[in-house]
């Protein structure tokens, strides 16, 4: 028999208690199947798969086993090695399980209690098998506080995230603390926005606190516009309850009764289970009026975003929610004094709210034991791009750059070598290989000419273009600006044009001392933080880079292979065996010849796409060259950028 | 947002003048009233600041900052107490002359513009000028804001980032335009054109026809403008029916029949060759 | 307003949905980035008449509604093919090729970006980031996320989707 839930917990008591039994009741099971539905693996088909274990248990009338849990939960971050399904308590953890596999498992595993070694993780680096989820190089080095519950709770179950804790600190907080001594408690903690300022979360409270007004507001930030980061839509689709919960707790701190998640429409898993869980929420009575009995009132609601990167920022974020358009004000005037609808607000990201329960319930000290000097805690990360594995990481701050990519990530693909990692979304910058060493936090990074940002992580090897990579940041933000102040529109619209030009083999020497003087007036003349940080791509790798630029604007050769229009490929004749490999890749068909014979290219065909090269990786019979001429190829039309849909 | 100075008086410092004034109040308006000059564009006495063309940008400090400055917009930064405020740095004329270069690649034809940029020492723009002819347009957004202040909202921004411009709803004739001309005649590049002609005027591709006065003829004001604000202000469409000087006329006649005196026209001066302005409509005094 | 070559003129479709997602939400300009998500949503784009009616109900001028649609990217005012391909740019997806299927996708459905099929079958759409970036390149075709594509998957894609209808 599994608990019900009461109708509403009356007193912080009733919840302790029921939070213990739930506890206990799930610690008795013999086994619980845990089956990754993040998007990530409902992409990979997790949904099949899920499905065929429901299907295969009830078959086998083991369905209703009390002794057996069959869950699906949110993401386990190893996205790449999806579908996954781990079972506890053991730990198996299977990766890459198709809906075919699933008989077999519940026969070998949940009934025979055996391992299916073709199922488990294999390491690319040793080569070995791996049993157990935490001996995953990927997981050893991790540490969950924000991501504490996710892919062990089924986020559509309050029951398991209450068997977990969920709404112990908010008994505590609203139940024995006053909002004086929340505030203390983040204050100490050391916590800082999670979105990628850095702002300290418990100043930001106190700010608020004291702003005159009786009508306040805690908003959720979840428009996770940084692409390349997707921890915010990890956490909101797999625990949203400790989301809710961080909101409760800052709401009662800073005097709110009113709450907004802002959730990228993007991310309609997010909006569903972030939904479903304040219904669940507010029928058990942790939320709405009168919270667990204490005489506090607060509820939240869900503000869809339209899909602006420009709303991350605060302010217009505010105006999103109000139903405007997303176009940030000059923030003389804080959003703690004067923020949604002109009243007190508290905007906080969603891995901030995810970490304020544990801080509460753990204390202070305990959160800032993890970090740095002045970067407490730990941090999730979503480590993308040119490394072997890609997903969702947590770990303290102060790690190394080093560790990150290559203990937890494996190293590069293809054992190519390192060039950089970007940082910090598009307010962020590349990194360089000889800052490796550095350990992560806000000051370090930020020396480093980058940021942290939203937690994206994104590797790149020497096969990726740093001149190709500012210009399409450029391109990003030129889209993406809300176009409201001019530094900003009009000098992402000329700073897209000269990358053109430069890629095409048309830039000029003068074009990097031009870009560097209208980087540096965007920065200091810009009205919002993402217009003042629009330059920070093109800035660090004109720092760390400029000899690609050189190579691109001078010797008219783009050092990555990577610019189509200076550079072409061919088969080096000695090396090649006739594989095929590229010639099944080849999207021009432009690579003919037989099996185990010489191949051939056919420079009319190819379009210098690079995806043969990619592939000859253990022949490596494919070289590329500087295109003859290169200048010959005519500039595109001035602010003639690809069509949007409105244009 | 709303704004309200506090109302404290505090003493500043501009350009090494020591200022008065009070807490909250935005630094533009401090210095103007000190006569000293900051360029600004997109600013207006009858709307809110916007913060949006930036060319108000000055560089403030305090002397308990250590050294630290930052540039902020006059426009919109509230006073406070030992503020320092330089309005000519070269940070400041840096930025300025940035922009005036983008916004000469922006619009290269428009006289406005030129002139702007040969003050700041810009013949040429260092950056790629629009190829096209431009609308000459530099998004500073004040017909958006006069139109929403007097109410008809007819105007609005389309699209965002490099592809933002200033248009009706489905970039078409504005259903809402009442053809006021209060958005041209705000516009710093004059790149809304109005043209009038045989008792129409056509404005945002919209044709309108314009009142006659019932005496002497001449054009007034657009029907829609004339139901809008004889709605709006409570004066009812009569009130259009006359111009200013035959309704000035009226009542010298009125009163002269009541005084029972002469009148003469003469007495009552020449008819002003401006053309009328209704109620709602804006003056410049840049 | 001149609509692009490739989407045809298609009639204004029943407006009755409107009024029972405008009946859903408060009467306010707070609400109008919800309603348009729903309205969105239920016609695949914002008709022309349904922002009218927006705009009327919520005592919003329609210029500030047109404003709105026009800067959120998930609105579309113009008609959407049946299936909606949109092709993650995100970074880790651009540097995992995704410009490379761009190009393939507009090769293979003869349209750009932002267009859709004269036939009204597809709309290609890029998209910054769809937080995918674990499994990129990323293209969403319909209902379904494709990951780890190359150029040449791109005409099975297409396919695939072509095959469901």
């Amino acid at each position: 028999m599994t608990t019900s839930l009461p109708a509403r917990f009356g007193v912080p008591q009733e919840l302790e208690a029921r939070c213990a039994r739930l506890k206990a009741e799930r610690e008795g099971k013999r086994l619980t199947i845990l089956v990754c539905c993040g998007t990530g693996c409902l992409a990979n088909g997790s949904a099949k798969v899920a499905d065929a274990f429901a299907r295969e248990l009830h078959a086998r009338g083991i369905d209703a086993d009390v002794g057996l849990a069959f869950k699906r939960t949110g993401c386990h971050g190893f996205c790449q090695r999806g579908p996954l399904v781990v079972m506890m308590p053991d730990e198996t953890f299977y990766q890459r399980v198709k809906p075919k596999d699933v008989p077999k498992i519940v026969e070998q595993t949940v009934v025979g209690g055996k391992v299916i070694a073709t199922l488990l993780y294999k390491d690319p680096n040793s080569k070995q098998r791996i049993t157990r989820y935490h001996e995953i190089p990927f997981y050893q080095k991790q540490t969950r506080v924000a991501m504490r519950n996710i892919g062990l709770v089924d986020p559509r179950d309050l029951r398991d995230s209450l068997a977990r804790g969920a709404y112990l600190a908010v008994a505590k907080a609203l139940g024995a603390m006053t909002p004086e001594q929340v505030i203390a408690e983040v204050d100490q903690s050391g916590l800082r926005g999670r979105g990628g300022a850095g702002f300290s979360t418990g100043r930001k409270w106190r700010s608020a606190r004291a702003a005159p007004g009786e009508r306040k507001f805690v908003i959720c930030n979840g428009d996770e516009g940084d692409p390349g980061a997707f921890k915010d839509r990890s956490i909101l689709e797999g625990d949203p309850h400790s989301v809710i919960e961080g909101m409760i707790i800052g709401a009662y701190a800073v005097g709110a009764h009113e709450g907004f998640v802002y959730v990228r429409e993007e991310y309609p898993l997010a909006v569903e289970n972030l939904g479903h869980a304040l219904c669940d929420a507010r029928a058990a009575g942790l939320l709405g009026r009168n919270i667990l009995g204490t005489g506090f009132d607060f509820d939240v609601q869900i503000s869809r975003g339209g899909g602006a990167f420009v709303c991350g920022e605060s302010s217009a974020l505010m105006k999103s929610i109000a139903g405007m358009v997303g176009e940030p004000r000059a923030k003389y005037i804080h959003a703690t004094d004067r923020g949604l609808f002109d009243l007190p607000s508290v905007l906080n990201n969603v891995e901030s709210w995810s970490d304020v329960p544990v801080i509460i319930e753990k204390g202070a000290a305990w959160f800032a034991a993890m970090g740095t000097a002045k970067s407490k805690g730990t941090k999730a990360f979503s480590l993308v791009g040119k490394v072997k594995n890609t997903g969702l990481v947590e770990t303290p701050m102060g790690i190394t750059l080093r560790e990150l990519i290559f203990d937890i990530g494996g190293g590069i693909l293809n054992d190519r070598p390192f060039k950089a990692v970007q940082t910090g979304g598009p307010s962020g910058g590349c990194v360089p290989a000889h800052l490796l060493d550095l350990p992560i936090d806000y000051e370090k990074l930020t020396e480093a000419g980058s940021m942290m940002g939203s937690g994206g992580m994104i590797v790149m090897d020497d096969r990726t273009c740093m001149v190709d990579v500012a210009r399409y940041f450029t391109r990003f933000l030129w889209d993406e600006s809300c176009g409201k102040c001019t530094p900003c529109r009009e000098g992402l619209s000329q700073l897209q044009i000269v990358h053109d030009r430069i890629c095409r083999g048309l830039g000029r020497e003068e074009d990097l001392p031009l870009m560097e003087r209208l980087g540096a007036v965007m920065e200091t003349a810009a009205l919002c933080a993402l217009g003042k940080s629009a330059n920070f791509p093109v800035k660090s790798t004109l720092q760390y880079f400029r000899d690609e630029y050189v190579a691109h604007v001078r010797d008219k050769r783009c050092p990555a292979g990577i610019c189509k229009d200076l550079t072409i490929y061919r088969i080096i004749d000695e090396q090649c065996n006739g594989c095929g490999a590229c010639l099944r890749v080849c999207p021009s068909k432009a690579i003919t010849g037989k099996p185990k014979q010489l191949h051939a290219l056919d420079q009319g065909l190819c379009i210098s796409c690079g995806a043969c090269f990619d592939v000859c990786t253990p022949m490596n019979a494919i070289a590329f060259d500087p295109r003859p001429h290169a200048a010959a190829v005519p500039p595109a039309a001035p602010g003639a950028a690809p069509a949007r849909r409105n244009s | 947002m709303s704004h309200e100075p506090s109302g404290r008086v505090v003493k500043i410092e501009i350009d090494g003048r020591v200022v008065e004034a009070r807490t909250g109040e935005f630094l533009l308006a401090v210095a103007r009233r000190a006569g000293i000059d900051i360029p600004a564009i997109c600013q207006h006495e009858a709307v809110d600041p916007a913060g949006n063309c930036r060319m108000c940008l000055v560089e403030i400090t305090k002397a308990s900052w250590d050294g630290w400055s930052r540039l902020v917009t006059a426009c919109l930064y509230p006073t406070e107490q030992d503020l320092i405020v330089k309005t000519h740095s070269a940070p400041v004329i840096e930025a300025r002359t940035v922009l005036c270069d983008l916004w000469l690649a922006r619009c290269p034809d428009s006289a406005y513009v030129q002139k702007l940029a040969a003050e700041f020492g810009i013949e040429k723009t260092s950056y790629q000028p629009a190829a096209v002819p431009t609308d000459q347009c530099i998004l500073c957004g004040l017909c958006i804001r006069v139109c929403e202040k007097l109410g008809p909202a007819a105007i609005y921004t389309v699209n965002r980032g490099g592809r933002k411009k200033v248009a009706g709803p489905f970039e078409g004739p504005p259903p809402d335009c009442i053809g006021c001309a209060a958005c041209a005649e705000v516009c710093p590049t004059s790149c809304i054109t109005v043209a009038e002609r045989d008792g129409t005027r056509t404005i945002w591709d919209k044709e309108f026809q314009l009142l006659a006065c019932t005496t002497c003829g001449r054009t007034l004001v657009t029907i829609e403008e004339a139901r809008y604000f004889g709605r709006k202000g409570g004066l009812g469409e009569s009130y259009y029916q006359l111009c200013d000087r035959c309704k000035r006329l009226q009542t010298a006649q009125q009163a002269t029949k009541v005084a029972g005196l002469p009148l003469t026209v003469g007495g009552l001066g020449e008819a002003s060759g401006r053309p009328f302005r209704s109620p709602g409509s804006l003056t410049t005094s840049r | 307003m001149s609509a692009t070559a490739a989407a045809p003129a298609i009639p204004e479709p029943d407006l009755a949905p409107v009024d029972a997602i405008l009946a859903g939400y408060p009467q306010t300009e707070t609400s109008l980035v919800q309603v348009l998500q729903d309205v969105n949503r239920t016609f695949n784009y914002l008709p022309c008449h349904a922002l009218e009616k927006v705009a009327a109900s919520l005592g919003v001028p329609l210029a500030r509604v047109f404003s709105v649609a026009t800067f959120y990217k998930a609105f579309s005012i113009k008609p959407r093919g049946k299936v909606i391909i949109r092709i993650c740019t995100g970074t880790a997806c651009h540097i995992r090729g995704a410009p490379l299927l761009v190009d393939e996708f507009v090769r293979h459905l003869g349209i750009r970006a932002g267009e859709t099929t004269p036939d009204m079958g597809f709309t290609l759409e890029t998209v910054n980031c769809v937080g995918a970036c674990a499994m990129a390149p990323v293209v969403i075709a319909g209902p379904r996320h494709h990951g780890g594509l190359s150029p040449a998957d791109v005409p099975d894609v297409i396919q695939g989707k072509s095959d469901d209808d």
